[in-house]
């Protein structure tokens, strides 16, 4: 699960990422160990439809004008642009044009693609072994320059769990690899194994090969060469970033010490990436048409976004863009805009265990008497949401077996059939749950707590004026949506009754990650908590438990779509909004986002006109 | 009542017909405060424009309904256009609506209850402990002078908007101080008295301070009066125009303050209209919709204004030397 925090504010910080996938994982026979998309069916693709702007899906990956320098505006800066602890969107638009993971996506793919990996991962021995072969010809940039081995792989993968580089997953999808986590402090973990410079081979102490294959395309597994990188990470904290050397088509401009800090990353100010000019091309399926990118840090969004539409050789890189920016782009400058499907989703968390909402009934009446497109609209409308019907969202396997864009039907679900709102099932709903009235009367207080900002603000707001009119008393708290995560949401002790600012962001496309730790009652945790209703239902925790090891692409996303619908049938939160991400680009720039990544432009496959 | 000074005189009190300038009346000091005042237009506007908008303010369930405007919470998102952006001002909606499609010019109204309350009950309560505290200090003097005006000085030192803020998440969800201070409104104003009592306390300070060797102190503390006595029945009355006047530009200071807390989240929430929130929600789409953040901005502007003009007013018609 990757951070977008920003303004989409899917996710709260590393540290609930550390919490991701406490439990289980996905397996399957030997084979690609890709968990892709299933984009096919006519709802999918309804789903991925951009209403004829320019999408990732639709963007040539070739044939790109070579050359010429790409400025890029961002309000805000990076986190970490060392690979191995980089977990957040507008950081990952560097570190995947600077460093090549073993697998890695295409922008218009959530399929593995083989990157510094020869081939498919190999999983064997019952699952308990994964075997990747490296390409060879691949190089660090100045000042190693020498080829990149295994053991670059080993040394990236096992100071993820030094303390003083802290990878926030590396608990998560590595942590059968025996050795780990017991062994945290970065030394080399018995069950990595490097036969030869060009083979590396995971020994697991459970049968997770499938998780641990999927998880390969993370950028924890970019190489880092030991012996320029150790006195590095020997600080506290880590400063191989000031340091970092490339293996991917750009590198951090440095000096010949290799320094990158002050020159080609300046904290606050500035980002600027030149050729690597020891990567080949040949072994490397990216175009990287640009020669220079250079990124300024800085200024308002707002003022940000006009700039870039009204400039040339210029593109905005954000979590968001600023909603006036995106109606002016759709208005006026179309062609400069690129919508991209698949940027996570959002909920409203409602609490299953305390207050009012403990009544399944009266989850499914909130449910029903939300108008969920005025939720979306007021973040832009159609052409950055889809109305959310489920928890399975465009671009994750099992989508479609969920129901696509309809989401389950029929009489049990008839709280989910009008998307604006229907106050007579809502009434329904309430009456069942023993207020005859159909209005609520009961006494318990209805805390909402979310975040501050457009349009988490606007969407609490029409929550609230929805629980007022179903009777229930309310008090609605605004407040940072770090807060909001960390102090509140985030802590079960609170009781917050109601969180209408969350949302999620897999890390690749298996349903696993999009609903085992939100879901799971095994996970639920005193803090950094991401099941945010606790929801703790021991048919839906064996049946996860189940799916983590159902085999097969399609077997699994059947597996997760039925848990889906359990999910929805229990309305354990409401899902509102399937995001898209609006990109907007200067009048000469040929931008290419991702689906994945939150929908960033990738500079690999950016060009100018 | 009109004396003439003839009159106030003992009969028999002599020849006193050179003190007869018949036709000329005494007059009270508040007949000569209002004389002084009514010659300030600016002034006399500016409380018309206070008074328009107290009434407004106390009928605006009232206002609004005459008007024909829907409530201020009243959510309509069939209001805004595809994109979310809200529709600007029409005869239906002559402030233009907002990203809820919530009436602008009716969450106007109703927000000058909440600038109103927290300008009036924040500066009266400051107003309270400044003049209790100050008083206290300048008539004691000494070391009570001196721990109470280095406990200003302290109060002083904190930086109120980081207060605010720190105050403003403390307080949000449960309150704070055992549950004194509740979120919302309540905040705001305890926030703003913590900020804004010191100044009306260094203000009465000084003034006690000079004000304890007059001769009229001197007469009552001969006659036996006790402190209390002095100092509220002798001295407080003597300061009642500074502390009207300096009262009168501290609404507009504390409204102000008000808008900035509201501004940056702390204190008055949603669906509870604030001028300041309002500005605050309008500042992502002011280029698309202008109206959501100049009409709120306008009637702060206006209601600052008229308080620091009135304030003016009052100073120069209480205290015509400085005037001078």
């Amino acid at each position: 699960m990757k951070s977008i925090r920003s303004v989409v504010a899917v996710v709260l910080a590393a540290g609930l990422a550390l919490l991701l996938a406490a439990c289980g994982s996905s397996s399957s026979s030997s084979g690609t160990g890709s968990s892709s998309s299933s984009t096919s069916s006519s709802s999918a693709s309804a789903a991925l439809s951009t209403g004829g702007y320019k999408s990732p899906l639709t963007e040539p990956l070739t044939g790109g004008k070579r050359g010429g320098t790409l400025n890029v505006l961002q309000e805000i800066d990076f986190e970490h642009l060392d690979p191995g602890i980089a977990y957040f969107s507008v950081d990952y638009a560097v570190v995947f044009a600077t460093q090549r993971p073993l697998y890695s996506q295409k922008p218009n793919s959530t399929e593995e693609s083989p990157d510094m990996a020869e081939g498919a991962p190999e999983i064997s021995d019952g699952g308990k072994t994964v075997t990747v072969h490296l390409k060879e010809g691949i190089h660090f940039s100045p000042p190693v320059n020498r080829e990149v081995t295994s053991e670059d792989v080993a040394y990236a993968i096992e100071r993820g769990t030094n303390p003083d580089v802290a990878n926030p997953y590396v608990g998560v999808y590595f942590k059968s690899i025996e050795g780990e986590p017991t062994d945290t402090t970065g030394a080399p973990m018995k069950g990595i194994e490097t036969p030869n410079k060009h083979e590396i081979v995971f020994h697991l102490t459970e049968p997770k090969g499938q998780l641990v294959a999927d998880a390969l395309l993370l950028p924890l597994t970019a190489a880092v060469p030991k012996e320029y990188a150790e006195k590095f990470d020997k600080n506290k904290p880590s400063d191989y970033a000031s340091y970092e050397v490339a293996t991917g088509p750009y590198m951090l401009k440095n000096n010949s010490e290799g320094k990158v800090l002050g020159i080609g990353y300046i904290p606050g100010k500035s980002a600027t990436l030149v050729r690597n000019p020891n990567w080949n091309p040949k072994t490397d399926f990216r175009p990287a048409y640009l020669n220079e990118i250079d990124v300024k840090i800085g200024g308002t969004s707002s003022v940000i976004g006009r700039q870039v539409l009204e400039g040339t050789n210029v593109v905005q890189n954000e979590s968001s863009v600023a909603q006036p920016n995106i109606r002016l782009a759709a208005e006026k400058f179309k062609e400069q805009l690129e919508i991209s499907p698949g940027g996570g989703d959002h909920y409203i968390g409602v609490n299953n265990v305390v207050g009012p909402f403990k009544s399944v009934d009266l989850r499914k009446a909130l449910w029903a008497g939300l108008d969920r497109t005025a939720l979306d609209k007021v973040k832009g409308g159609a052409l950055v949401t889809n109305v959310a019907t489920h928890f399975i969202y465009p671009t994750i396997n099992g989508f479609e077996q969920a129901g696509g864009l309809k989401g389950p039907t029929g009489p049990r679900f008839d709280f989910n059939e009008h998307p604006e709102g229907d106050m007579a099932v809502a009434e329904k709903y309430i009456k069942l749950a023993g207020y005859p009235t159909g209005k609520y009367t009961g006494h318990e207080l209805t805390t909402i707590v979310a975040s501050t900002g457009d349009p988490f603000e606007e969407q609490a707001e029409i929550v609230q004026q929805t629980l007022k009119t179903l009777g229930f008393p309310v008090k609605l708290t605004l407040v940072e949506t770090s807060t909001m995560y960390a102090k509140y949401c985030n802590v079960p002790k609170e009781e917050i009754t109601v969180c209408p600012s969350v949302g999620w962001i897999a890390d690749f496309a298996d349903p696993f990650t999009v609903l085992d730790i939100t879901f799971n009652g095994t996970a639920i945790v005193p803090t950094s908590n991401v099941n945010w209703g606790q929801t703790n239902v021991p048919k839906i925790n064996a049946a996860m438990k189940a799916a983590e090891n159902v085999v097969g692409k399609e077997a699994r996303a059947k597996a997760w779509a039925k848990i889906d619908e359990e999910l929805v049938e229990d309305a354990a939160a409401i899902p509102f909004d399937w995001d898209k991400q609006a990109n907007i680009e200067g009048s000469d720039v040929n931008g290419v986002g991702d689906i994945w990544n939150v929908g960033e432009w990738d500079y690999s496959y950016t060009s100018l006109k | 009542m009109s004396t003439s000074a003839v009159e106030l005189l003992p009969s028999g009190a002599g020849d006193l017909s050179f003190l007869d300038v018949g036709g000329i009346e005494a007059r009270s000091p508040l007949q000569l405060f209002w004389q002084r005042f009514r010659r300030d237009r600016v002034a006399l506007v500016s409380l018309g424009f206070i008074v328009f908008l107290l009434i407004v303010a106390i009928a605006a369930p009232l206002v609004v309904s005459v008007l024909g405007l829907p409530g201020p919470d009243v959510q309509n998102l069939n209001l805004t256009d595809s994109f979310g952006s809200p529709l600007g001002p029409s005869w239906a909606h002559p402030f233009g609506v907002d990203q809820l499609g919530e009436d602008v010019m009716s969450r106007v109204i109703y927000g000058a209850r909440v600038s109103l309350e927290v300008g009036i009950i924040g500066t009266g309560i400051s107003t309270v402990i400044g003049v209790v505290v100050g008083m206290v200090a300048g008539f004691y003097r000494g070391w009570v002078d001196t721990l109470l005006s280095r406990f200003m000085d302290i109060v002083l030192s904190i930086p109120i908007l980081l207060l605010g803020l720190g105050l403003g998440a403390a307080c949000a969800l449960r309150g704070c101080v055992k549950g004194l201070v509740q979120p919302g409104l309540a905040t705001i104003i305890f926030i703003i008295c913590i900020a804004t009592w010191p100044y009306m306390g260094r203000i009465v300070r000084g003034l006690v301070l000079s004000m304890r060797e007059r001769e009229f102190v001197e007469a009552s503390r001969a006659l036996g009066a006790s402190d209390m006595r002095i100092m509220f029945r002798e001295i407080l009355p003597n300061l009642t125009a500074p502390i009207i006047v300096y009262a009168s530009l501290l609404i507009p200071t504390n409204i102000l303050l008000e808008a900035s807390l509201s501004f940056l989240g702390v204190g008055i929430h949603p669906p509870t209209p604030s001028w300041g929130a309002m500005i605050a929600q309008a500042t992502p789409i002011f280029n698309t919709a202008w109206w959501f953040m100049v009409f709120p901005g306008l009637a702060l502007l206006l209601t600052v204004l008229a308080f620091n003009l009135l304030g003016d007013g009052l100073q120069d018609a209480l205290n015509p030397r400085n005037a001078q």
